[in-house]
């Protein structure tokens, strides 16, 4: 229990006093702005696919599909994508999530395992180093990963054996929905979800379910593909994104609409203002974002205190 | 031999290829509800009784969508709570 609370309390420190570079913007609540996302918004990102508009009964299943499909070759289409870069945007996540030994941690929307796999090395690896780390810490550390599709979520099973992580030890693979997650009340130190809550069809269920199931001093942390604003740099991006993704999602994944879709929804989802916005809204403090390569992506991060 | 099934059992909610750890059944809440569920051994699922749904495990993975949750129906919940089931229950 003491140890729990120095750790929340490390935490907070380290929250306040963590050094920001020139990209990170944290929100400050702006007593002129409105401060409830339109609901006008929250219905058109249910009812968009992309740039089609569908029922918003329909909108899960149609991701679904879309992550069926994709699910065998999502990691190799995630490096030709970024270009590799997809691995260094995690392990900035994992550096700002802080995971510490003993931590119970939910990854939603993680179905290959990438962001998982990160948590469990950075624990493992911090073990080694610290040879006070009591073994019942590392024993009880929990990361659970949740993802609404079972493809998604058997690669993940097949890649963490490949790695030699013993089964049901402390990884644990959850089909379930970012809207109605399957855990209690305030059980979680950490939550994150990577390029996962575009996809989501009622986004504020997915924030404010996240907020549910932390802990007190619990952080919250997004990386999501944002919108760009350099000048020039997103003309050409624009272009990468339209001419170049689909068809690449045709070539390697035989399956050019379903990227199409991932490039659409990109511009459809909030900008990194109003995400933030959003995130503030479910309760979040000290909400923070910070761009990388342009705001190709970002990092939405908060508190809840 | 016995002692090694006995550990399993213990550790393990259902054993075999559908079953899930103890530890993980016992984190686990329903979707809907938020209250604990309950393993039935006989369909391999996680119930809740809260709501009267179950939830099935699909190769040791719990399938905790709210639409994938079974109604069950009532003689079915109390077919399957074997422990305290009153044998002069009648329909």
């Amino acid at each position: 229990m003491a140890l729990r609370s120095a750790s929340t309390r490390l935490r907070l420190l380290l929250a306040s006093s963590s050094s920001r570079s020139r990209s990170t913007r944290r929100l400050l609540p702006d007593p002129a702005a409105p401060t409830h996302t339109d609901m006008a918004f929250l219905h058109s990102h249910a009812t968009s696919f992309g740039y089609k508009q569908v029922p918003e009964e329909e909108k899960s299943k149609l991701v679904g599909n879309v992550f069926t499909s994709v699910a065998s070759t999502y990691d190799l289409m995630n490096d030709l994508m970024s270009v590799g870069l997809h691995r260094l945007w995690k392990d900035r996540l994992i550096s700002k999530l802080n995971p510490f030994p003993g931590m119970k941690h939910l990854d939603v929307a993680g179905g290959t395992g990438d962001v998982a796999f990160r948590v469990m090395e950075r624990i493992n690896s911090m073990n080694h180093r610290t040879m006070q780390a009591a073994l019942a810490d590392i024993e009880e550390t929990k990361i659970y990963v949740c993802d609404i599709n079972p493809n998604m979520l058997n690669v993940g099973k097949k890649r963490a054996s490949e790695r030699g992580y013993k089964e049901g030890h402390c990884l644990s693979w959850i089909e379930g929905d970012a809207e109605a997650l399957s855990f209690e009340d305030g059980s979680m130190d950490g939550y994150t979800i990577a390029f996962g809550i575009r996809n989501v069809t009622h986004i504020e269920k997915a924030l404010s379910e996240a907020y549910r199931v932390l802990k007190r001093g619990g952080r919250f942390l997004c990386l999501e593909l944002s919108h760009v604003d350099v000048p020039l740099f997103k003309e050409i991006y624009d272009v990468y994104s339209f001419s170049v993704i689909p068809a690449m999602g045709e070539l390697v994944a035989g399956d050019r609409q379903s990227y199409q879709y991932l490039v659409e929804s990109i511009r459809r989802f909030p900008n990194q203002e109003k995400f933030g916005q959003m995130i503030q809204e479910a309760g979040f403090e000290r909400v923070q974002y910070e761009n990388l390569v342009g705001g190709v992506v970002a990092i939405h991060s908060g508190l809840k205190l | 031999m016995r002692r090694t099934a006995a550990l399993l059992l213990r550790h393990s909610v259902g054993g075999g290829a559908g079953g899930i750890p103890q530890a993980l059944a016992d984190a686990l809440v329903c979707p809907l509800s938020k209250k604990p569920l309950r393993y039935c051994e006989s369909s391999g699922s996680l119930v809740s009784d809260a709501v009267g749904v179950s939830f099935p495990i699909v190769d040791g993975i719990p399938c905790l969508v709210p639409k994938d949750g079974k109604l069950l129906d009532h003689d079915q919940e109390k077919a399957e709570d074997g422990s305290t089931k009153d044998s002069s229950y009648n329909q």
